[in-house]
């Protein structure tokens, strides 16, 4: 079992795109050699923003939802499986429903597309996790993007953060077992993620940059 | 002559670069491992602790070390993927010796035959033209253990002068100021003083590529209150998130620190007090200072007056603060001038050796910090004794059991070396973990004058692109292979350990060192049985230094995490910060914390020069280079490792979207960029985070992938680092890429 | 009891029947049958139930009902039905008689798969037939030293009895359990050694199909053994620990990770959608613009999420669904910055 009071948090803006996650999550033993962990460059011509997706471990699973073959469980400690490999059939539905985009549709290294005929996804490294050691990326991530431990380790070490666990897509609200940090002075109560989809990235996220020509 | 034996695809063929990606063992899941091995990271010089898994005789993954304090579990990809090195294909199993005829322009030789055939050559090149006529160049990745014996041995045994090494082409220019300014050399605060800081400020560092952990001390700065300043041509990842970014243009930051200066002293922002107490020649540099007004700062430096001005207030009022630099400060003819700017801006705000306060330059290279402390330099002996200091020559050479008069002068530094090269006076050449063909600027040079050479003989565990003009290969360690010690950016010394023994006829350096001195009949000195008797004769021969080991013992490493300099008896705890108030040091002894005889820090002039190479009509950009985050230098072992090499197959061109519609160029498009020196074609990146003015390429590729064929090999006049950060070039479109 | 139950639970009873009815008239009103043989004739009969009610339920959940409507449409697409029954063929040989699929993933548990499915089919094939009383051996009436199949009754061909065919045959059921054992061994080899399934394995789903179809090997082999060697020494025992193991199986066919065999050849349905997918339009990005599934995949899942309540739906015109995996995974990354926007702005 995963520890209860163990969470998972991800300030995306930490994130140098530096790939350390997505190396050391093919080191898994739930699925070695094959990384579960996106890491999602915007626009790099506008900006080196990037951006690092684990599965969220949604309450009510959109991916297991549409599933028409049951192969999407939840563990009683609320981490969302990757498909059973005897069930799934390989059919995507899962991939193109998810709200947060996780599921990849495994080919495999060298073979033609879904050859694998599988779906796979991260299972927050339940090898690690269910026997209380942290998962790959949240222990490797050398900008502390993506963080693995206690609320009060969080809060202690963030205090300018504060984690929120609920998104809006559409109508639609989603709430998840991992935590995303944003401001802790701003309103916000969940995470409009559609709003965004005027969005472009900011060469500079926060500080201030020359407009001009010298 | 040392030239190409074959042509360099039928030795790209035979000793590669060729990807190793995870398989068979590597991907056993649940694979049963015989040891978890505390140790480091080999690539740069943050030196994160990890745990290597062995699995039969080879290194097969990696287990997180939670319990190391710098990183705490953190990696980077570089590290992650490390392991692929273990069973690589190209890894050199025995002796080479050079043969046009065989397929690969090699053929195996038997490893006595090797060193025998080695030593003949040394051995008739310095009976003909001297001691002298042959050179060593060695290497910052090395454990201290044999970069002290890289500098015995050129010493001792072959009697040149000539040895040094590619820290040359690192941080020697943060050195060579740190020693003029503090009167030693060493990053001056271990890395949880930026924890604390309530201002930092990152000059010249791509933080998130070249040294990633150190991204999340900023960041817990900054959730404690901290701004963070960058200064840098390009946005860097960290820099996307800092709070003022200040776009300079290359070779410029001399300019940016005495402006800010400047301004700390028209508006008072200065530690009088400190200044009063602990340094001197303050008057002589604000007199200097005068004329770097604002507005001729921003002029200079191609910023927005308005940016200057912010920095300066925040660096003026802050209370705490730490001060980073790295070689994008450092590579230039004036990079020492650039490094004494920010100690000046340091020094005057007070700010140094207390808690939160500091200033580091970031090492770049494995052991950046023990490879220029212990005797590889040409100028220098071990505990950072100067060669051409009386006093220091009799120390050492009581420990080598040589006469002072004996042991040689100062050598010249590594791209002078192959200046002798070219001019006839060196002969002879042994390497170490250096690949000057790559990595030195202006590098068809090099490689015409390692054609030059009589006798080459090169050791290492891949043949790296250097090696390939080699005479006789030497087979070499891999740093999993040795015990050790380095010293990391903070000035911690930490233990590295041997996971595996050498495959097939590779012998750990040291070992094929103390080979060839026996060899050469001079075996003295180099009866070594194992590395920790050669710490211990460092640490004999460091004592009573600046760089003092002589407290810091292998147990001691590692009951407490690594010991950081100086550490002068086995009682003393080290010393983690340097410059505390009522520190004693060495030199100064009681007088005050820097370490010279008065204990006071130095003010030293900080003169504005321009790179060497301006910009004109026929070459109107600005090219500097640098790294990215999964190739580590020249490339020798990241261009090896699939998963690393997937991610930066090759180099490109970043241009700024203005630059870019100026010069008709689209994302994709194959650019001719040409320098004064050569040329080469890129694909092109068109991106908004850098200045119009000024492209990058990253350099660690080799053959027509190098850019080093293109910068300059302008030197600082002090340091003699490289002008790796600015040449001028042109560039344009080619209509169809070739 | 819902509509759903009520359906799957008609037609699991009409399986039921329609099994019942076969075995009567298969083995010619129970002349054929083998009384002993009840008890596996009964939990045969519950199993079909169990699956038959399972499947239907399955079925009715908006996704697979969806993809099992979308399937077959295609399927028999006018002008494409000899075409897709020759694809057809060929995936069933290919992905299910030769796991192609899983040769791909990993060669070992190819094999392992490999042993463990022919063995069952085998064994299958084997004995329902016998159980049902489909099949008899009769020994001819002219020839003594010759057997004759009966196949629901009708003589079928004869042959010697004591033949090497005849060997392989009457031993059929001790060469599957051969294949079984030695795949239930490089699976439990598999469970108890990979870091990965340890973590991942539950009792129920993972570890009892693989005890029982050893159980019965064994069990089966020692029977086997009893008759042969031991002169039937603990033969009753034997039998009946064999039944209980066999019985058991087939009343955990339903529940647990059995019942995969029943579900995987929806694949071929999937094969088929994505197929004819790929040559239809394209859905475009909202986002990004690019295309990124068949129209026809994105608007039977804005289909399926409406029957399943969610409402990601943007306004009158856009669905969620119309956005591209990747451009989800920046959206989240674009929105939590804005979050942080303006926070340093204090210059």
């Amino acid at each position: 079992m995963v520890p209860e009071k163990m969470e998972f948090f991800i300030d995306a803006n930490r994130c140098i795109g530096c790939k350390a996650c997505f190396q050391a999550c093919s080191e898994c033993d739930t699925h070695k050699g094959v990384s579960m962990i996106h890491l999602e460059t915007i626009d790099r011509e506008r900006s080196v923003q990037t951006v690092p997706v684990v599965c969220m471990h949604c309450e009510d699973p959109t991916c297991a939802q549409v599933c028409p073959a049951d192969a999407i469980k939840r563990t009683p400690d609320g981490v969302v499986q990757t498909a059973r490999k005897s069930r799934c059939i390989a059919c995507s539905n899962c991939v193109l429903a998810c709200p947060f985009g996780v599921p990849k549709m495994e080919s495999g290294r060298g073979a033609s597309v879904s050859g694998f005929n599988l779906m796979m996804k991260c299972d927050m490294c339940y090898d690690r996790t269910s026997v209380g050691k942290k998962p790959m990326c949240a222990t490797v991530c050398p900008s502390g993007a993506l963080f693995y431990g206690t609320r009060e380790q969080m809060q202690k070490e963030r205090p300018r953060s504060r984690p929120i666990n609920e998104f809006r897509f559409g109508q639609q609200t989603v709430k998840t077992k991992v935590n995303v940090l944003v401001p802790r002075d701003s309103a916000l109560e969940q995470l409009k993620v559609t709003d965004a989809l005027g969005s472009q990235p900011d060469i500079l996220l926060l500080g201030m940059y020359q407009e001009e020509e010298p | 002559m040392s030239k190409l034996p074959v042509a360099p695809e039928q030795l790209e063929a035979h000793y590669g670069p060729h990807l190793q990606f995870p398989g068979g063992k590597h991907l056993q899941s649940g694979l049963e491992i015989d040891r978890l091995v505390k140790t480091h990271c080999c690539f740069c010089g943050q030196q994160c602790g990890i745990q290597l898994k062995v699995a039969h005789q080879q290194v097969v993954g990696f287990e997180p070390w939670e319990d190391f304090p710098f990183n705490r579990g953190m990696l980077c990809p570089k590290g992650i993927k490390r392991y692929l090195q273990g069973g690589h294909p190209d890894r050199l199993l025995t002796a080479l010796q050079r043969d046009p005829a065989a397929a690969g322009g090699f053929r195996p030789l038997e490893y006595p035959q090797a060193i025998a055939q080695t030593a003949a050559a040394i051995a008739k090149i310095q009976e003909q033209h001297g001691f002298a006529a042959f050179g060593v160049l060695s290497g910052a990745s090395l454990t201290s253990e044999k970069a002290y014996l890289m500098g015995k041995f050129a010493r001792v045994c072959l009697r040149t002068p000539y040895i040094d090494y590619n820290g040359r082409l690192c941080m020697v220019s943060a050195g060579a100021a740190n020693k003029k300014a503090f009167g030693v050399d060493r990053g001056g605060n271990p890395w949880s003083d930026i924890l604390g800081a309530e201002l930092i400020w990152i000059s010249g560092a791509n933080v998130a590529e070249c040294a990633p952990i150190t991204t999340h001390y900023v960041w817990q700065a900054r959730e404690q209150g901290a701004r963070v300043v960058v200064v840098d041509p390009r946005v860097t990842p960290l820099a996307r998130t800092c709070d003022l970014f200040l776009p300079i243009k290359p070779g410029r930051d001399v300019a940016l620190f005495n402006g800010i200066l400047h301004l700390m002293i028209e508006k008072d922002w200065l530690d009088h007090a400190f200044i009063e107490k602990y340094t001197v020649g303050f008057e002589k540099l604000a007199e200097s200072v005068r004329e770097w007004t604002p507005r001729r700062t921003a002029q200079v430096c191609g910023l927005n007056q308005k940016l200057v001005e912010q920095a300066a207030e925040w660096w003026g009022t802050a209370s705490t603060s730490f001060l980073m630099h790295a070689r994008g400060i450092e590579h230039h003819s004036h990079g020492v001038q650039n490094v004494l700017g920010a100690i000046n801006i340091v020094l005057a705000s007070g700010r140094i050796g207390r808690e939160n306060c500091g200033y580091s330059t970031i090492t770049g290279q494995a052991n950046g910090q023990g490879g220029r402390e212990h005797g590889q330099k040409c100028d220098q002996l071990p505990g950072g004794r100067d060669i051409s200091n009386p006093e220091h020559r009799a120390h050492v050479a009581g420990i080598w059991g040589v006469a002072p008069d004996d042991l040689p002068q100062a050598g010249v530094d590594a791209y002078e070396l192959f200046r002798k090269i070219d001019q006839g006076e060196i002969k002879g050449l042994l390497t170490l973990c250096f690949n000057p063909k790559v990595s030195l600027p202006d590098s068809e040079f090099v490689a015409r004058c390692l054609d030059k050479l009589e006798f080459y003989a090169a050791i290492d565990f891949f043949l790296n692109e250097t090696a390939q003009h080699a005479d006789i290969v030497l087979p070499g360690s891999l740093q999993e292979e040795d015990e050790g010690v380095v010293c990391s950016a903070e000035g911690r010394v930490i233990r590295i350990r041997k996971a595996i023994d050498c495959p097939g006829e590779a012998r750990q350096d040291w070992r094929i060192i103390q080979d060839l001195a026996a060899a050469l009949k001079r075996p003295q000195g180099f009866e070594f049985q194992h590395p920790g008797q050669i710490f211990d004769e460092l640490r004999r021969a460091s004592q009573g230094g600046v760089v003092d080991y002589s407290g810091i013992t292998y147990e001691k490493i590692e009951a407490s995490y690594g010991v950081f300099w100086p550490c002068p008896s086995e009682e003393h705890p080290g010393t983690p910060r340097l410059f505390e108030p009522d520190s004693w040091n060495v030199v100064a002894r009681g007088q005050g914390p820097f370490y010279f005889p008065d204990g006071k820090a130095r003010f030293q002039v900080a003169d504005y020069s321009p790179p060497q190479e301006e910009v004109d009509e026929e070459y109107p950009l600005i090219l500097t280079t640098g790294r990215v985050i999964s190739q580590f230098l020249s490339g020798t072992q990241t261009r090896r490792i699939g998963p690393l090499a997937e991610m930066h197959p090759a180099p490109w061109l970043e241009v700024h979207p203005q630059l870019a519609a100026k010069l008709g160029l689209k994302a994709g498009d194959t650019a001719l960029v040409e320098s004064r020196r050569s040329s080469i074609e890129l694909t092109t990146k068109v991106v908004n985070t850098i200045r119009p003015d000024t492209v990058f390429v990253p350099y660690h590729w080799a053959g027509r992938e190098s850019i080093n064929r293109l910068t300059i090999a302008a030197q600082d006049p002090i340091s003699k680092i490289p002008e790796y950060k600015a040449c001028a070039v042109r560039v344009r479109r080619l209509e169809h890429g070739s | 009891m819902t509509r759903e139950r009520w359906n799957a639970g008609m037609l699991a009873l009409t399986a039921t029947l329609l099994l019942a009815f076969a075995i009567a008239a298969g083995s010619r009103d129970f002349h054929n049958f083998d009384a002993a043989l009840i008890g596996y004739t009964f939990s045969t009969l519950f199993a079909t139930f169990g699956v038959a009610y399972r499947y239907a339920m399955w079925l009715q959940r908006p996704p697979t009902a969806m993809y099992w409507r979308r399937g077959w449409t295609v399927f028999f697409r006018p002008g494409h039905l000899l075409a897709n029954c020759r694809v057809w063929l060929h995936r069933v040989l290919g992905e299910f008689a030769a796991n192609e699929f899983i040769f791909r993933r990993s060669k070992r548990r190819w094999l392992t798969h490999m042993l463990l499915m022919w063995g069952c089919i085998l064994a299958s094939a084997v004995t329902f037939p016998l159980v049902f009383g489909w099949i008899h051996f009769a020994t001819d009436a002219d020839r003594l030293d010759f057997y004759r199949v009966h196949v629901f009754g009708i003589p079928t061909f004869a042959f010697p009895t004591e033949s090497l065919f005849g060997f392989l045959l009457f031993h059929a059921l001790v060469w599957a359990s051969f294949l079984v054992i030695a795949g239930c061994l490089m699976a439990l080899r598999r469970r108890l050694r990979d870091a990965g399934a340890q973590a991942l394995q539950q009792f129920a789903e993972d570890w009892a199909p693989l005890i029982l179809l050893f159980a019965i090997s064994v069990t089966g082999l020692m029977l086997t053994a009893s008759y042969t060697w031991m002169k039937g020494y603990g033969y009753e025992f034997l039998a009946l620990l064999h039944a209980v193991t066999v019985i058991a199986t087939l009343i955990w066919l339903p529940f647990g990770k059995f019942f995969h065999i029943f579900q995987r050849p929806a694949q071929l349905g999937v094969n088929f959608y994505h197929e004819v997918g790929g040559k239809e339009t394209q859905q475009p990005c909202l986002r990004c613009d690019r295309p990124f599934a068949s129209q026809m995949h994105v608007k039977d899942l804005m289909t399926v999420e409406k029957q399943l309540g969610f409402h990601y739906e943007l306004d009158e015109q856009r669905h969620y669904q119309q956005v591209c995996p990747a451009c989800r995974r920046a959206l989240l990354g674009l929105s939590q910055g804005e979050a942080w926007k303006g926070i340093s702005r204090d210059v």
